[in-house]
């Protein structure tokens, strides 16, 4: 297992290098160059070539390339055009705790509620309501994004002001605030983070016990336990009203982004129930004198989770590039907002590092899944 | 504590005594063509300690029949008629919560590619521990449950060790194994084996069906096999009921029934399969297949094949009939047929 994740993690590191290489000539490929864009056109030829040669860019374009690798491989992504003297990495360490915090609750928030809703369609079979709920999702699956987007800031934010139209914080509030805006995302992805370790424990834990008494104390205690831990850490925290500004800004677009997504998992999730429920292990369930509850969701659910996994890698590309659009429409200032305005503004070196992160991402994600399926299917073992 | 493998829960019946009647049974599919008549006023009795066969061609209604005692037939089946009593109670009005608990305690099952009966993620030893949690008159602990499952597996021939292992690790022989000590998990007072080994090769098929005699006989349980095959039913049954198109034709002891068959779909059937016991005999062709059952012939349901078919045949039904010695037949022409299967054929 830990060789396979070994020879996983080159092969991965193998394919960003090639992606980065591809990434730097065909972003060089661009029409037009950064002079163009961000030098006063007034500025005399031999001025700008000499400003040009202090940047390297009068090298040859193979010459430029060697520099680069060589720079990443010692961490170095550049000089932003746009931010300069600002450095890519600095850029994007400032934006990616926020399009993470965003993507991650949208995510989980969409996967488990479509995987929820897929299941309990699949099961209860005919009727209006599957009917509605799964025309719904298909409309919501096809719907146009970011027409989307707009509809349910005017709804939400604009008609019934019930959050805040955009931005991820209120400035007003944030003037003589004294720490960073992302020291306060680091907290709140860290906690939400044990959060979710610590219920995840509890209910692996609340398995264990012999009786249901004992189990249902396990998992009911670990909870409470885990949520208290949550609520001791932050009610005093000198961070909390700022947290919770974030939060409210942050409720809209997780919303927005999880509710397309979570369409496609609950799709996914019903026609993969479906086939599940024809298997004979289901009728031995039953024969079994089981509850109807338990077969759905230990016998049933548990095998259909498995395409869904895989079909969370193929989906991958969709939420990052729904991830794009909703920070745009949201004015949500994170890699996809930065990845935009920098290809628009022919900031290359910051184009070149934000895509290379979303490929890293999205890497990583691969990997993540590939040891997932480990646990979730005992049949797959890697040599 | 010891679990005791064999526990009397037959409310102390004895060998003989009447377990399980089935009357007048009528279970149907509804498809949008209409009604599949799959299982068509079909009775017979079992008793405790014996085996029992249902034999007959692929689509004649046996599996429909097997599932309806359990009320696990597919989502469009229906039983329309009939009483199902298990030890005097009939399981047909009962509540579906009520119905649950006599599932795998009272009748269990063996399914027709009981290969596929497990979870592939689930290690066999849970899945059976999931029934024994359910049913188990008290709660076993870790150690007992590993006890009661080693004790059931040894019983078919697995090492205990092999709870612990995942389905895909089995051969088929060894998945077959465990789900014949996963039906005898809760001591039921019925096992129902469709099909038991159908999907296993012949070595494997021969030792399980040993198996499974030799355990019946020591635990006598009560057990109804299924099979299209002939020579399995021969093989392990005390008494046997031919099934055809959706009703029973012949009803009798084993021996009286592959010796002498009396209906002619039985004498067919029997004499179109190549001997498995005696000398070789001449070979009688059972031509055409069984019939549709969403519109089956009028009269007896067998006549467009039957050669000894008259025109009362084609119009009237036959009743299922004593004619001694505990023996019934559904025929009007029984007395025409030959007597023993190694005569020569008559068409
Ligand atoms: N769910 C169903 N819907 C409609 N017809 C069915 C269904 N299940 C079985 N049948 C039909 O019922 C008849 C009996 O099938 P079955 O009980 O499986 O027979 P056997 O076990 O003897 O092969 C067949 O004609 C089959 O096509
Ligand atoms: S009743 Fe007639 S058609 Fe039916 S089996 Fe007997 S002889 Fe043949
Ligand atoms: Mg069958």
């Amino acid at each position: 297992m830990l060789k396979f994740i070994g020879v996983r993690l080159i092969q991965m590191s193998l394919l960003f290098l090639v992606f980065l290489s591809l990434l730097f000539f065909l972003l060089q490929a661009q029409p037009g160059d950064f002079s163009t864009q961000f030098l006063d056109p007034r500025i005399p030829p031999e001025n700008r070539d000499l400003i040009a040669a202090r940047f390297g860019l009068d090298a040859p374009l193979w010459k430029q390339y060697l520099t680069y690798m060589g720079n990443v491989l010692q961490g170095d992504f550049g000089v932003s055009f746009q931010r300069y003297p600002r450095t890519v990495v600095s850029v994007i360490t400032e934006r990616l705790p926020r399009t993470f915090f965003l993507f991650t609750f949208a995510t989980l928030l969409s996967y488990y509620l479509g995987f929820v809703l897929g299941k309990v369609l699949a099961w209860r079979r005919g009727g209006s309501q599957e009917m509605s709920i799964t025309l719904g999702g298909v409309l919501l699956y096809t719907v146009f994004y970011p027409w989307f987007a707009l509809v349910m800031i005017w709804f939400f934010a604009a008609y019934l002001d019930l959050v805040p139209v955009n931005q991820f914080l209120t400035p007003l509030r944030w003037r003589d605030a004294p720490f960073s805006a992302n020291s306060v995302f680091t907290s709140i992805i860290w906690s939400t983070l044990l959060l979710s370790i610590g219920l995840g424990l509890a209910l692996w834990a609340s398995r264990k016990p012999d009786n249901e008494t004992q189990r249902r104390l396990v998992k009911w205690g670990g909870v409470g336990l885990t949520v208290a831990v949550f609520l001791a850490f932050w009610m005093p925290h000198e961070q909390r009203t700022y947290a919770t500004d974030i939060a409210h800004h942050a409720l809209l677009p997780i919303f927005t982004l999880a509710l397309v997504a979570f369409a496609g998992v609950m799709l996914i999730t019903r026609g993969s129930m479906l086939e599940t429920l024809k298997e004979d292990y289901i009728l031995t369930a039953r024969a079994k004198g089981l509850a109807p509850k338990t077969i759905r969701d230990r016998h049933a659910a548990r095998n259909a989770l498995l395409p869904v996994t895989t079909s969370f890698v193929l989906g991958l590309a969709f939420i990052i590039g729904g991830g794009l659009i909703t920070e745009t429409v949201f004015s949500w200032p994170g890699m996809g907002e930065l990845l935009l305005a920098s290809v628009l503004t022919q900031d290359i070196p910051v184009a070149i590092g934000a895509l290379a992160m979303v490929g890293a991402l999205a890497l990583i994600a691969h990997i993540i899944v590939d040891v997932m399926y480990v646990f979730l299917d005992p049949r797959i073992r890697y040599q | 504590m010891t679990t005791p493998l064999v526990e009397d829960s037959t409310g102390g019946l004895k060998t003989g005594d009447t377990l399980l009647e089935v009357d007048n049974l009528i279970m149907r599919y509804k498809t949008k063509q209409g009604y599949v008549s799959a299982v068509e006023d079909v009775s017979f009795v079992l008793h405790k300690g014996e085996a029992l066969g249902l034999v007959g061609e692929s689509g004649c209604g046996k599996t429909s029949v097997a599932l309806s005692l359990l009320r696990l037939q597919a989502d469009n089946g229906e039983i329309l008629g009939g009483e199902i009593r298990l030890g005097g109670k009939d399981l047909v009005p009962i509540s579906e919560d009520e119905m649950r608990r006599h599932r795998w305690n009272d009748v269990s099952m063996v399914f027709q590619g009981a290969m596929n009966s497990w979870n592939p993620v689930y290690r066999v030893g849970d899945q059976i521990k999931e029934a024994l949690d359910l049913h188990w008159p008290e709660r076993l602990n870790r150690a007992e449950t590993r006890q009661r499952i080693g004790d059931l597996f040894a019983l078919v021939g697995l090492d205990s060790d092999a709870q612990d292992r995942y389905p895909h690790e089995f051969s088929g022989g060894m998945r077959q194994r465990a789900v014949i000590a996963m039906a005898l998990s809760c001591n039921p007072q019925v096992i129902i084996a469709d099909e038991p080994t159908t999907a296993l090769d012949v070595i494997v098929q021969d030792q399980i069906l040993k198996e499974l005699k030799k355990i019946q006989a020591d635990l006598n349980m009560s057990i109804i096999y299924i099979s299209h095959d002939i020579a399995v039913i021969a093989e392990v049954t005390d008494r046997t009921g031919v099934m055809y198109a959706g009703k029973m034709v012949e009803f009798g002891d084993t021996g009286d029934i592959f010796s002498a068959p009396r209906h002619p779909y039985a004498w067919l059937l029997l004499s179109s399969t190549p001997s498995i016991v005696g000398p070789r005999r001449k070979l009688a062709p059972l031509e055409g297949e069984p019939p549709n059952l969403l519109d089956p012939p009028s009269g007896c349901r067998f006549n467009p094949r039957c050669p000894f078919a008259t025109d009362q045949c084609r119009v009237e039904e036959p009743p299922l009939r004593d004619i001694g010695d505990d023996h019934q037949v559904a025929c009007w022409n029984y007395e025409q047929v030959p007597v023993g299967i190694t005569s020569g054929s008559v068409v």
